[in-house]
């Protein structure tokens, strides 16, 4: 028995029933089973419908997603090195630039410690602040229902400052979690419960109460638009190629520049590489549905090519073939780590399959169609969240349908 | 109750709601129709002097205040777009010229040339307000319209007697997003227009509402700052604006009025 | 019998707060979505709702021993459907640019389940005076949210009061960065289900019963 698990034990005593602290009871559990492995595995009515730990499970989607986490703290420093003006370094103003002086970093794109360390400094308060505000709400209510703290959060955390723009004020990102945290899901009664993806409830808040702070392209990269070197356009890929007059084909644009993910962009979002690699890990350990996720490539593309086919002279974007749908925006991130959400996804495995389908046929309509909402991931996904129950309850009844006729059959035979 | 239900007397009864209903309905339509029609006109031309910056916008203003304006300084007219030249004012009720119906209704109206615009029927005749000082025409305002991001936007421009300098703007029928688009509206967004020059030196409408903050109006003249997060709509106003600025708008009209005024 | 009984009382007091329309019979929820983005807007649809209701409930009431069973909801609806255009007309006529914006969602009112519920299921019952008070009851109970949900709109997404400036935006050299999703529907739905949660958290007997 180490110091630590004496001293944790020691601690508990006061939170049991009927002590002190025990109204505090969640605070400490939630503690105590973040640092030591759980003595009980999740019982009774979880989403989790096998002997996998909850826990163990969100700690894999979180390691799934750190390649995108690397790719958010080095890709956020990169485009901010690039588009500052070196001429103009030193007149920067912000505690960040005062950090990144006292390390002696410096601002040169070239070095990946420099941009990793630039980026982290937008990547992490906004981690910290998502940590805070979402944390107190889980406390609160752990507090005031008498349940757990539940770990769903650190997934949720872990989401929602990824597909966040760097530049989001911390109090916008703060309401934002409280918004996804309270009525997403503790409104609902907590993970498990919940009916929309709360990360992705809380991007929705935040995108529609705030929306000059996350569209538009002053907000992607995390420089001054005064500190920026001559022509720089901060615009996502997505955001520019939209507005393009000139034909998809002529654009000039790499799809390996896209693949990668080197380019403005919400934080974790902009490398498909990186949420493929997060892919593969879920789909190994089982956690991610793979039929979701084949069921999105399969909408995306089926309703790109349907596009293609129609074809439009006025707008260019019918012209935009399914690999560069699946590169722009949130597609990948989305895909793979939202829309595959065990509690917001439907439950039966060809429901899963529709599911996926429906969503990638939604996000190629909105994106080619809708004159405003350029990013339609966020909509597809929250909006098939919401059909989930729909698509399980049609499968089921389905199911109950074709036994009764098939045992109704056999029995007047 | 037997005699409530004999179909002789539900007929009649039912005869009779619907006549008390039917005279309630018309008495109140037509005893109100004239104050009503006062008051479509009234909120039109109040968003003439807003334009051409006799009101300040959001400022309350009584039919009799805006009746004094139209007697004295500001005088409306029809303009035939196509040649640009202004109908005889005896001929033509200006003020109560409708040219949203006129330019639905095909008797009085063409198919738009093809445009960026949105504009998809043109009327015969556009309204043109002068605004005089002196006797002199000071400022024209005309009317603008075209498809923002959800719909229809609808506007008046105030052009300055050499007919090429912006004295103000203003949209007052628009459904863009609140905040974003919908800064529109916003007359101190509307204000960073005033002084811009609506046509180059080669008198080609090229004014612009671009990405992010344009130069103050002597120095960047032909661009106007767009609205952040709102590219759509702000470039759906250059189009609309460039489009009624061109001769298929009110081009031929304000060059004739560069060079003979109000005549 | 006094002409204000115990009826008269409950039918004007009862609705404004425990049988509130919205709160507790979850009606008219739709246009109060539309319209409560301003507080001058809900101020000028609860009138017409008030009113509406109101007349209606008098004029139902009075010819409620005369009207043939078979065609009553036919003449509830053109006594609703009269007076509802009557209000858009004389809205037309003195609160023009207000009516630019509500005048399609006072047409809805004849749709609005408050104004028929209350003439279908109160004034073919009871007598004019009584129907009057519970039409009036309605009407605040109704604007009662409405004015609330209103409120809470108008100050966070535009930093005003009844149009009066109490959060200075921070566009215009203020401090306060407006919360743009409250000017859209969806906060309207939001504020109001949080309003009815409220109530019948408050008033644990108001909750249905399984």
């Amino acid at each position: 028995m180490s110091a630590l698990e004496r001293l944790l034990e020691k601690a508990g005593r006061a939170f049991e029933p009927g002590r002190p602290l025990a109204r505090f009871h969640a605070l400490f559990e939630a503690t105590d089973t973040f640092i030591m492995t759980p003595p009980s595995v999740t019982r009774g009515a979880s989403h989790v419908r096998d002997a996998l730990d909850l826990k163990r499970m969100m700690t894999i989607v979180v390691i799934a997603m750190l390649p995108c986490i690397f790719m958010a703290m080095y890709n956020t420093g990169l485009q901010a090195n690039l588009a500052l003006d070196p001429a103009k370094a030193a007149s920067l103003e912000g505690w960040r630039h005062d950090v990144m002086r006292l390390a002696g970093m410096g601002y040169s794109p070239g070095s990946v410690a420099a941009c990793l360390f630039h980026g982290s400094l937008y990547f992490l308060p906004l981690y910290i602040v998502t940590l805070a505000a979402g944390g107190f709400w889980e406390v609160l209510f752990a507090v005031v229902r008498r349940h757990e703290v539940n770990e769903g959060f650190l997934v949720t955390s872990m989401i929602y400052p990824l597909i966040l723009p760097a530049t989001l004020p911390l109090w916008q990102a703060a309401l934002g979690i409280s918004f996804g945290v309270v009525v997403a899901k503790e409104v609902f009664g907590g993970t498990g419960m919940n009916f929309v993806n709360p990360a992705l409830a809380a991007r929705a808040f935040v995108f529609f109460a705030y929306p000059a702070d996350i569209s538009g392209d002053k907000v992607w990269t995390a420089i001054p638009p005064g500190a920026a070197v001559d022509g720089f356009s901060g615009a996502t890929l997505l955001g520019e190629m939209r507005l393009l007059a000139r034909p998809f084909g002529e654009q000039g644009y790499s799809w390996m520049n896209a693949f990668v993910g080197l380019e403005p962009g919400s934080l974790g979002e902009t490398s498909a590489l990186a949420c493929l690699a997060g892919a593969a890990v879920l789909i190994a350990t089982g956690i991610g549905s793979w039929r979701i996720m084949v069921g999105a490539v399969a909408g995306t593309a089926a309703m790109a090519i349907v596009f293609n086919a129609i074809g439009s002279q006025t707008n260019h974007w019918y012209a935009v073939p399914f690999w560069w749908h699946m590169v722009l925006g949130g597609w990948a991130f989305g895909v793979a780590f939202m829309a595959t959400d065990p509690v917001t996804a439907p439950f039966t495995d060809k429901g899963r399959l529709i599911y996926g389908f429906l969503i990638g046929v939604l996000v190629v309509l909105i994106r080619v169609v809708n004159p405003a909402y350029p990013e339609a991931v966020m909509l597809a996904i929250l909006f098939m969240n919401v059909m989930a129950p729909l698509i399980d309850f049609g499968f089921v009844k389905a199911n109950i349908n074709r036994r009764a006729r098939r045992a109704g059959g056999h029995g007047q035979a | 109750m037997a005699r409530l239900e004999s179909p002789r007397y539900t007929f009649l009864f039912a005869t009779a709601v619907c006549v008390v209903c039917a005279l309630m309905v018309s008495v109140a339509a037509v005893s109100l129709q004239p104050r009503q029609k006062a008051n479509a006109r009234l909120y039109m031309e109040k968003n003439v002097l807003v334009a051409a910056g006799l009101v300040k916008p959001g400022q309350d203003v009584t039919i009799k205040e805006v009746e004094k304006y139209f007697e004295k300084d500001v005088s409306a007219r029809l303009v035939d777009l196509a040649s640009g030249e202004l109908l005889p004012a005896d001929k033509a009720d200006a003020r109560s010229y409708d040219q949203r119906g006129a330019r639905s209704d095909p008797a009085t109206s063409r198919v738009a040339p093809a445009n960026t615009a949105g504009v998809g029927r043109l009327p015969r005749y556009g309204v043109a307000y002068f605004v005089m000082k002196g006797g002199q025409p000071e400022q024209v305002v005309i009317a603008l319209e075209g498809l923002g991001m959800w719909g229809t936007v609808y506007g008046f421009m105030s052009l300055d007697r050499d007919g090429r300098t912006v004295r103000g703007l203003t949209y007052y029928d628009q459904k863009e997003t609140p905040g974003l688009g919908g800064e529109i509206g916003n007359p101190a967004w509307q204000a960073l227009w005033k002084g811009r020059r609506a046509y180059d030196d080669q008198g080609i409408p090229r004014l612009t509402v671009i990405k992010g903050q344009a130069g103050a109006p002597d120095k960047d003249p032909l661009r106007v700052d767009g609205m952040s997060g709102a590219t759509i709509t702000s470039n759906a106003i250059t189009r609309l604006t460039q489009f009624w600025l061109s001769d298929d708008g009110y081009g031929k009209f304000l060059r004739r009025f560069r060079e003979k005024g109000a005549g | 019998m006094s002409a204000f009984g115990k009826r008269e009382r409950e039918a004007l007091l009862a609705p404004i707060l425990a049988n509130n329309p919205i709160g507790v019979q979850v009606l008219g929820i739709c246009s109060a979505l539309a319209i409560t983005t301003r507080m001058d807007k809900a101020f000028v649809m609860t009138m017409g709702v008030l009113l509406v209701t109101m007349l209606a409930n008098v004029a139902v009431s009075l010819v409620r021993n005369h009207t043939p069973g078979s065609i009553r909801i036919i003449v509830q609806l053109s006594i609703i459907a009269s007076l509802v255009i009557v209000f858009d007309q004389i809205l037309k006529a003195t609160l023009y640019e207000l009516s630019l914006e509500l005048s399609v969602f006072v047409g809805l009112i004849i749709t609005n389940c408050i104004v028929m519920g209350r003439a279908e299921g109160y004034a073919m019952q009871n007598p004019p005076l009584a129907s009057a008070l519970d039409g009036i009851g309605n009407g605040l109970g109704y604007g009662l949210v409405l004015m609330l949900t209103a409120f809470i709109r108008e100050l966070l997404g535009a930093g005003k009061v009844f149009g009066f400036v109490v959060l200075p935006l921070a566009k215009d050299g203020g401090w306060y960065v407006p919360n743009g999703m409250m000017l859209i529907a969806p906060s309207g739905l939001f504020i109001i289900a949080g309003l009815i949660w409220l109530l019948k958290t408050l008033k644990p007997e108001l909750q249905d019963k399984d």
